[in-house]
């Protein structure tokens, strides 16, 4: 047998908290009762590995290029942006071919959903607003958007604007590695009041969900700017010791 | 140039740009590689994503050839505080085939695993907090890690808007013996609880000749609260 991974427990100082005040959808959903830890078995340490085959990655023409989704029609409005980056496990070495879902608001601040029916926004016709991608056997992924708008929280009854942000849902190796992450902007002013982004209590915690900007000069054409976002999914190779 | 032609000629000099960069600041804050922190799936999880038969576990794509084994519906609801059906929560399951093996390269049996099976599906839940799947029975077998004897089970997790992390759990067969013995099960000492997490037939919504169904009630909070496992 191949040797399982290693996975630590999750860490509650740069994982977010379950119950966030202001945030009333967590108080309700969340369970009560201590959650039970169990033992690891095959079932818990495989997952799928064909996953590619069944979400097809690429078979959209906007799986990788958000800002232009519709090849018959113009680009989505608003600002061009590129982000890149490498999918990471513990030890820094590349997670190769995993399934990476994008989705995000448009420019506007409108999420194509039924939920976002009654957002004052507009639809963008020219914009999907969701993709996928494959991470490359050196772990990087890389797609072109345009820039999502921050939105107010629906319905919140003390203001709750939601900073700029994209949805990023990974599969990884196995179902112990599976995550539904954020990725916010550097210099977004609601990144500091942002109750999901600051429910991370540590502050390297958070600033890991936060993309970096690359430097304009070093972005191949004048016309994008670019982000470099790694990510990193549980699992290592290594047992620590006392283990 | 337009955004398709940027997109190649962005991509292929990317990836030089973010090594020139990981020498700076991102790569460097993560050098003791920290898993990235979860956050909610939300509300708007894309329709687009819940693809045809992608809550079908027994085939890899539509019109493929399907698995061996007993087929089966699984369905349930899902439920908040106060038995408030949850619309729009996103499920997906894991198993093992009918023999109880997995394709994939950490099970020892794994060459001799269903290559019609797929083994995970995902759906969401309607308006009155309900979610089905098609699969076969998941096989017992023997694991290599714990060397304990698996029951049939199907690991089920859950993600929506208030859940800022996944929420787990594995669903066992009513009536079962080896559910006794299972290694997972075991760690919830009191059958009450135990008991919640039992798929019970139901002959009566039989979704086609030969397919029995099963259901489970999922309450994410309160009375009757389900038991939930932490990894």
């Amino acid at each position: 047998m191949t040797a399982p991974r290693h996975y630590s427990p999750h860490d509650d100082t740069t994982q977010p908290a379950m119950v966030i005040p202001g945030y009333r959808e967590t108080y309700v959903r969340v369970p009560k009762m201590p959650l039970f830890k169990r033992p690891l078995t095959l079932t818990e340490l495989t997952g799928p590995t064909r996953i590619a085959q069944k979400l097809k990655p690429g078979a959209h023409p906007g799986d990788g290029n958000l800002a232009h989704p519709y090849p018959e029609k113009p680009r989505a409005l608003g600002q061009l942006i590129q982000v890149g980056g490498r999918l990471l496990d513990e030890d820094g070495k590349p997670v190769r071919q995993s399934v990476i879902e994008i989705w995000h608001c448009n420019a506007s601040g409108r999420y194509i959903h039924p939920m976002d029916a009654n957002s004052p926004n507009p639809i963008d016709e020219n914009f999907l607003g969701s993709g996928r991608v494959l991470t490359d056997d050196d772990g990087r992924y890389t797609f072109l958007t345009v820039k999502p708008a921050a939105y107010p929280y629906p319905n919140h009854p003390e203001r709750w604007w939601r900073p700029a942000h994209i949805h990023l849902s990974i599969f990884g190796d196995s179902f112990m590695s599976r995550l539904v992450t954020q990725m916010f902007f550097p210099g977004d002013p609601f990144n500091d009041i942002d109750l999901i982004l600051n429910s991370v209590p540590d502050p390297k915690g958070r600033a890991r969900m936060i993309a970096r900007q690359i430097p304009m000069h070093d972005m191949p054409v004048p016309n994008i700017i670019g982000f470099e976002h790694n990510i990193v999914l549980r699992g290592s190779a290594q047992t620590p010791f006392g283990v | 140039m337009d955004s398709n032609q940027i997109m190649r000629t962005a991509a292929a000099s990317n990836a030089a740009a973010v090594d020139t960069a990981a020498g700076g600041a991102n790569l460097a804050s993560a050098t003791a590689f920290v898993p990235t922190a979860s956050g909610t799936v939300g509300p708007f999880f894309p329709p687009r994503f819940l693809g045809e038969g992608d809550n079908n576990l027994s085939i890899v794509t539509p019109g493929a050839a399907a698995a061996a084994g007993e087929r089966i519906h699984l369905c349930g609801h899902v439920y908040e505080a106060g038995r408030v059906p949850r619309f729009n929560t996103i499920v997906e399951l894991w198993q093992a085939d009918a023999n109880g093996r997995f394709a994939h390269p950490l099970d020892p049996q794994h060459a001799d695993a269903d290559p019609h099976f797929m083994g995970w599906g995902r759906t969401w839940t309607d308006q009155t907090g309900y979610f089905e799947f098609t699969t076969v029975k998941p096989g017992s077998y023997l694991d290599p890690v714990s060397r304990q004897q698996r029951a049939p089970h199907i690991n089920i997790s859950f993600t929506g808007s208030g859940l800022m992390r996944r929420l787990v759990t594995t669903l066992y067969f009513h009536g079962e013996p080896g559910n006794e013995n299972d290694p997972v099960l075991a760690v919830i000492a009191d059958p009450g609880l135990r008991s919640r997490l039992l798929l019970t037939p139901l002959p009566d919504q039989a979704a086609a000749p030969g397919v029995s169904s099963f259901g489970i009630d999922i309450v994410l909070q309160g009375e009757s609260e389900t038991p939930f496992f932490v990894d």
